[in-house]
């Protein structure tokens, strides 16, 4: 039914991490393929994380028709996230995560279907630092990401609401830019291309404005854009910051009336979100990050409101110790 | 040094999604093919809506050595000389068999029209109407028996039309115009089909007519393809312009029939008023002591066309003698032993059982069961090279089993209104929806088993093939969840059963 679930992703960030977890959280949508902030970790560091993710919608859009549907009352998502992030070089660092969901129906619902869960898909992601300037009063940078993710197990992505992902590989190729002042307040900018490739369903016929005779279904290709403001307080250990994601399909069709949606659908969101971030003084390396989010506007998605939380460890893997702040 | 990685990484994303990009099919795609056979006796097959082929009356056509047969040719001669690349696409996209394009186009609006139609702001439902075919909701909506009566229609009438056709062609005996004149070229592989009247005329007319009933909203749609159709039968050089105007002749008249029984065959009355429909459940409760319930929410007031199981059927005389017996009652041994194969298959869903559940669920949006089984025909009758007439043939009798197993079937589903696993099974959840209509027996099982019949019938070295495949169409509901395992072994039983009185008659009609 809904694709749109695939598509919720959060916005958190890892402190010294600099991990973009929403990006993982559905590989499908995958915004985040590739971590989308401007951060870096320096070289010989490594950071995990693990976050978890609560989304849930008891509307979605059918075409540009927002409704109700109570085959599915509300759906809910569960995301479980471990990721690792890796400074290979100052500039240039690498991301891997495995997200783990789980999908169902509120009761009572008209529809007694039951939910799925599994892990979702492998995201491997680089992200390169091209520039870091002083300009005026703060600082400038400009990131480029590029990421790579592919279903990590033969969950079924023709299940929808309740599929777990896309079920597609999907590349995706980012640019970012961001403005730091020096008393902590920031703006950032991202712009990306999400390719997709298809899934394959476990039917050779489906309709998408037309019959398919095959199980491979074209999931559309992506743009995803998002705008970031946000400060620093507390010596840089606590970390506000106000966001906007945006994804907008090149093609596909629409849910149809009272229609099961289906990977090919034509899937646009804009999201709103707020994120904290902070950084235990007492334990070095040690962070938490939360992340509140609700998509406002949307075609053939859920309007899903997300809450997630995650703690992060950093420390560098050569001096076996943890690491302080960097200055991004 | 440092941006290698990251090159090489964005290098192989680029190949990656370059290398997988490709064209879905969207029909079938043959080569087009020499006839295995022209079945020169076509013209003396029996047809099925009426007794004599004379009925269908059709004037000799003018000699070939007429002025006005010479301004055809050279008006043909002409056209192909003119010969736009559009043309070309509708030539090789019609090819030489135009029964499997005019089929896959009803499977398509079957698949367009599967749309079950929402409740209302207020909970109610509305539902479609031919009255008002625009709606909201729009009509049809193209449910599994909608769809076996559809195609079932559409493929007796393009039978009975191109047995008409035979009778006259080979009456008649106009050579067609490339076979007359060697400068004029032929789109397909040659063959000595007589042209007076258009086999492709024949089907593009009743095809046309048929679908538009059917579904009144694509009337432009249809009315588009039949042209297109046409115009590519107009430069394939087997016809000239009175071939075809006599194929459209002899569709109209076999169109008529078609359309005169359907119009009386008693689907109108299918889809019941409430106290119909509750009548029918008391009934059975009175009977049995249990009653199947709708659990939609908002609930569903009738279920699916309570009364189809009441339309007049083709092969069978009556509906009760193929009625299956009843199921086990609720609560007895052989219930709870089906109540703990449900769970067992629900708490160990293997990838296997789970693919099987979704490659044969054929459900809402796609085109049903009997779309999928003639869509194995049309794969079957461009293996074997059939003829148009062949072709329309193999449908004919594969959608009249099929049209007959969904009587059947959904006689037997209002008769004992059977209850579905959900609703006797406290909490339990299916991978399949649960559909709108009782439980005994599975609609998959009937429809699947007496296709399979048809076509192990028809095409001998398939019948293992398309039983097995047939079998695995009913266990696929129980691994879904939504029917008992004896809805599905009984309905393939009574599916054999029904297809049984359609091979019989297909044994006797001449074409053997």
């Amino acid at each position: 039914m809904i694709r749109s679930l695939l598509n919720y992703t959060t916005v958190q960030q890892a402190f010294k991490c600099t991990v973009f977890l929403s990006l993982f959280f559905l590989k499908s949508t995958l915004v985040a393929q590739t971590p989308t902030d401007a951060l870096m970790m320096p070289s010989k560091n490594v950071c995990f994380l693990v976050s978890y993710d609560y989304g849930a919608f008891d509307q979605y859009w059918e075409g540009e028709r927002l409704r109700e549907n109570q085959t599915i009352a509300t759906v809910s998502r569960q995301t479980l996230l471990p990721m690792v992030a890796v400074g290979i070089f100052n500039d240039l660092n690498l991301y891997i995560g495995l997200p783990y969901v789980k999908t169902e129906s509120s009761n009572p619902n008209g529809g007694r279907f039951e939910g799925a869960k599994g892990f979702q898909d492998l995201t491997l992601a680089l992200k390169y630092k091209i520039l870091e300037k002083e300009l005026g009063n703060g600082n400038l940078y400009i990131l480029t990401g590029a990421g790579f993710s592919t279903p990590a197990t033969n969950y079924l992505s023709d299940y929808m609401p309740y599929s777990l992902g896309l079920g597609a590989p999907e590349f995706a190729l980012r640019g970012i830019v961001k403005y730091q002042l020096n008393n902590g307040f920031y703006a950032r900018g991202m712009a990306g291309h999400l390719w997709r490739g298809y899934t394959e369903a476990e039917r050779d016929y489906y309709y998408n404005d037309g019959s398919y005779y095959t199980s491979f279904m074209d999931v559309p290709n992506a743009w995803n854009v998002e705008a970031v403001i946000g400060k620093w307080f507390f010596s840089n250990t606590l970390r506000f910051e106000l966001n906007y994601t945006g994804i907008k399909s090149t093609s596909g069709d629409d849910i149809r009336a009272y229609n099961a949606a289906q990977p090919t659908n034509k899937v646009t969101f804009d999201r709103i979100g707020v994120s904290l971030q902070y950084y235990f003084p007492f334990a070095k390396g040690l962070g938490a990050v939360g992340n509140y989010s609700q998509v406002v506007h949307g075609l053939n998605t859920g309007k899903f409101t997300n809450v997630s939380m995650g703690l992060t460890y950093q420390f560098n893997f050569v001096k076996k110790t943890n690491t302080g702040f960097d200055d991004n | 040094m440092i941006t290698k990685p990251f090159l090489f990484f964005l290098f192989c994303g680029i190949i990656l999604c370059v290398s997988c990009e490709k064209d879905l099919p969207t029909y079938l795609e043959y080569e087009e093919y020499s006839f295995t056979g022209l079945d020169e006796n076509g013209g003396t097959w029996k047809p099925v809506l009426f007794d004599q082929v004379s009925s269908i009356t059709l004037e000799a056509p003018k000699e070939i050595t007429s002025q006005s047969y010479k301004a055809e040719v050279t008006a043909l001669k002409s056209a192909i000389g003119q010969m736009t690349d559009s043309q070309r696409e509708s030539l090789a996209y019609w090819g030489n068999n135009p029964v499997v394009r005019w089929n896959e186009i009803a499977l398509e609006l079957i698949a367009k029209y599967n749309i079950i139609p929402g409740p209302n702001d207020d909970d109610s439902y509305t539902l479609p109407s031919p009255a008002t075919p625009d709606g909201p909701p729009g009509f049809p909506f193209a449910h599994p028996p909608y769809a076996g009566r559809a195609l079932a229609y559409l493929s007796v009438a393009q039978f009975d039309g191109l047995i008409a056709a035979w009778h006259y062609k080979y009456r008649y005996n106009r050579k067609a115009p490339y076979q007359q004149d060697t400068s004029i070229s032929f789109a397909y592989e040659p063959n000595t089909l007589p042209s007076y009247p258009s086999d492709g005329a024949v089907l593009a007319r009743v095809s046309r007519k048929i679908l538009t009933a059917l579904f009144p909203l694509e009337a432009t749609y249809l009315q588009e393809l039949e042209q297109n159709h046409l115009e590519s039968l107009g430069v394939s050089g087997a016809n000239v312009a009175s071939d075809l105007a006599a194929g459209s002749t002899i569709g109209d008249a076999v169109a008529q029939l078609a359309l005169t029984r359907a119009a009386s065959d008693g689907m109108k009355n299918a889809q019941t008023p409430k106290a119909v429909s509750d009548s029918i459940k008391q009934a059975a409760f009175n009977r049995f002591g249990w009653q199947w319930e709708n659990l939609e929410l908002p609930t569903r007031p009738v279920g699916l066309t309570p009364l189809f199981g009441k339309v007049k059927m083709w092969n069978v005389t009556n509906v009760e003698d193929v009625r299956p017996v009843a199921p086990p009652a609720i609560d007895s041994e052989s219930y709870l032993k089906d109540v703990q194969l449900l769970k067992d298959h629900a708490s160990n869903m293997t990838e296997e059982k789970r693919r099987i559940a979704n490659f044969w669920q054929d459900g809402l949006g796609t085109y049903t069961p009997p779309g999928h089984w003639n869509r194995f025909a049309n794969e079957f009758i461009v293996e074997h090279k059939m003829n148009p007439l062949r072709a329309a043939r193999t449908l004919a009798y594969l959608n009249m089993a099929v049209m007959d197993a969904g009587i059947s079937c959904w006689d037997a589903k209002y008769y004992y209104h059977y209850p579905r696993p959900i609703q006797t099974i406290p909490g339990f959840k299916t991978i399949a929806g649960t559909p709108n209509f009782p439980s005994y027996t599975s609609g998959h099982s009937v429809f699947s088993a007496a296709a399979s019949e048809v076509l192990a019938y028809i095409f001998p070295e398939k019948a293992e093939l398309v039983r097995n495949w047939a079998e695995e169409a009913a266990i696929s509901r129980v691994y879904g969840g939504i029917h008992w395992s004896f809805d599905a072994t009984v309905g393939t039983r009574q599916g054999i059963e029904i297809a049984n009185y359609t091979i019989h008659k297909a044994q006797a009609d001449g074409s053997d």
